[in-house]
């Protein structure tokens, strides 16, 4: 930290090790309070354009991108930080008066939900705004942890969707063998998704085939006796297909105004919608070919 | 009948949270999911049992989970949408959508058109729900703030 005279008054200002070991000096006129080494305000947009990357990617709203972006750059001391943000991209320019000049434009294709990593950046950037870290680059290694922060393990995340099938199962209506049908079709389901779905498949055929696999491994608890009502039975199995964090954030999004990047993202859950849908009717076709008749 | 409803209520608890974790929510958030599916489901079944028709049972539904979402986080200081996605998850139409694309297989195109719209409708009264709820200014929910230390 360096106290710096200029015209009368006393500014504090935090100077990097780097522009203190070369010996830079820095104009502070025009700024009660700098927090920041001024060589920093790259830094500072960069890091703010990492922490929205990493909202915008784990299905964060845009508004809270921006919020957060901002965020970070008002505590840093840059004031001229602009930020556009779609549903996969964000474009940020700098530079203004006294502030050096930065743009960059970044690329962030859709990808699943990870609320976990919402939530911890959203907590970095309440501490940031509580003053609790002073150094950019702490920031900027919190937020790497955050992003290599590890997936569920594979097993909770099967157990889950078997949980959440056989139970929405009950809220369909269907009694105890149907839920175990669901049950099993979830966990299926999901071992087909992590395995098979996600690293090879895009959505559209992925929903597809998942909406045919459910339809399929009901079809067959059904004919060996375990549950007696497909549709209920079905109905709590697809559960986990369905684009929940797409949906609602479409819906944030054009509430906020953000029509273009809501209208994506509705678009990504109805094009998810109407996956399962076929995927669940070219089942039934087939299974209604095979038997040739009415199949409830 | 309180049975029934008391056991579709638990399940709908449980059923969110194997979601929540399907959407990586963090576990100290789990009860507060389940608690709002949950309450989402109760006031969806007491206003279809009251009475009220699907789409208003559906949008009230949403209401109280999108106004609980929010008490909730503002009081544990995190995003609203973690509560939000999880508790919609028992109104999403997904039988409407199973029975539309039944329908349509099997040439029943009116069955197939009433359910594609009733699953629309159900859409529409959710979006409805989230809109109004989010509208309302964040003071409001303020008073849900924990207690700060004395500095």
């Amino acid at each position: 930290m360096v106290l710096t005279k200029d015209a009368g008054r006393i500014y504090n200002v935090f100077i990097c090790c780097d522009c203190l070991l070369k010996g830079r000096a820095w104009a502070v006129e025009n700024r009660e309070s700098v927090t920041a080494c001024p060589c920093d305000e790259a830094r500072v947009l960069d890091v703010a354009m990492e922490a929205g990357h990493i909202l915008l990617q784990n299905g964060a709203e845009i508004s809270r991108v921006e919020e957060t972006m901002d965020r970070i750059c008002r505590h840093y001391g840059v004031e001229s930080g602009d930020f556009f943000v779609l549903s996969n991209g964000i474009f940020t320019t700098g530079g203004r008066q006294k502030e050096g000049s930065f743009a960059h434009v970044r690329h962030i294709p859709v990808t699943g939900a990870r609320l976990d990593k919402v939530v911890a950046v959203n907590q970095l950037s309440r501490e940031i705004s509580e003053g609790q870290y002073d150094d950019i680059e702490t920031v900027a290694e919190k937020l790497r942890q955050i992003d290599e922060m590890p997936d569920k393990k594979e097993w909770k995340q099967i157990v889950a969707s078997g949980m959440g099938s056989g139970f929405f199962c009950v809220l369909a209506g269907g009694g105890v063998l149907d839920c175990t049908a669901a049950c099993i079709a979830g966990i299926l389901l999901y071992v087909y998704v992590l395995f098979i779905g996600k690293p090879y498949l895009n959505k559209i055929v992925r929903n597809i085939f998942g909406g045919m696999l459910v339809v399929l491994i009901c079809l067959g608890c059904y004919r060996a006796g375990v549950g007696h009502n497909l549709s209920h039975m079905i109905s709590g199995a697809i559960m986990p297909l369905v684009p929940g964090v797409a949906f609602t954030n479409g819906i944030r999004d054009i509430a906020d105004g953000d029509y273009i990047s809501g209208a994506v993202r509705m678009l990504d859950a109805i094009l998810v919608f109407v996956s399962i849908a076929i995927g669940v009717g070219v089942m039934f076709s087939i299974y209604n070919g095979l038997t040739g008749g009415i199949m409830l | 009948m309180i049975g029934k409803l008391i056991i579709e209520v638990i399940a709908s608890a449980l059923g969110t949270i194997g979601f929540s974790v399907l959407f990586g929510v963090p576990r100290r958030f789990y009860f507060n999911c389940a608690l709002i599916g949950a309450i989402g489901w109760l006031v969806y079944k007491g206003a279809l049992l009251l009475g009220a028709g699907m789409s208003l049972a559906v949008f009230l539904a949403a209401v109280f989970i999108v106004l609980a979402s929010r008490f909730t986080a503002v009081n544990r200081q995190c995003p609203a949408t973690i509560f939000l996605i999880a508790g919609i998850f028992p109104l999403v139409p997904g039988a409407q959508i199973y029975w539309a694309a039944y329908y349509l297989v099997t040439n029943q195109f009116d069955s197939a058109l009433s359910s594609g719209f009733t699953a629309l409708k159900v859409m529409i009264a959710i979006v409805l729900g989230i809109v109004f709820v989010f509208e309302i200014p964040y003071k409001v929910f303020a008073i849900a703030r924990p207690r700060k230390k004395a500095k």
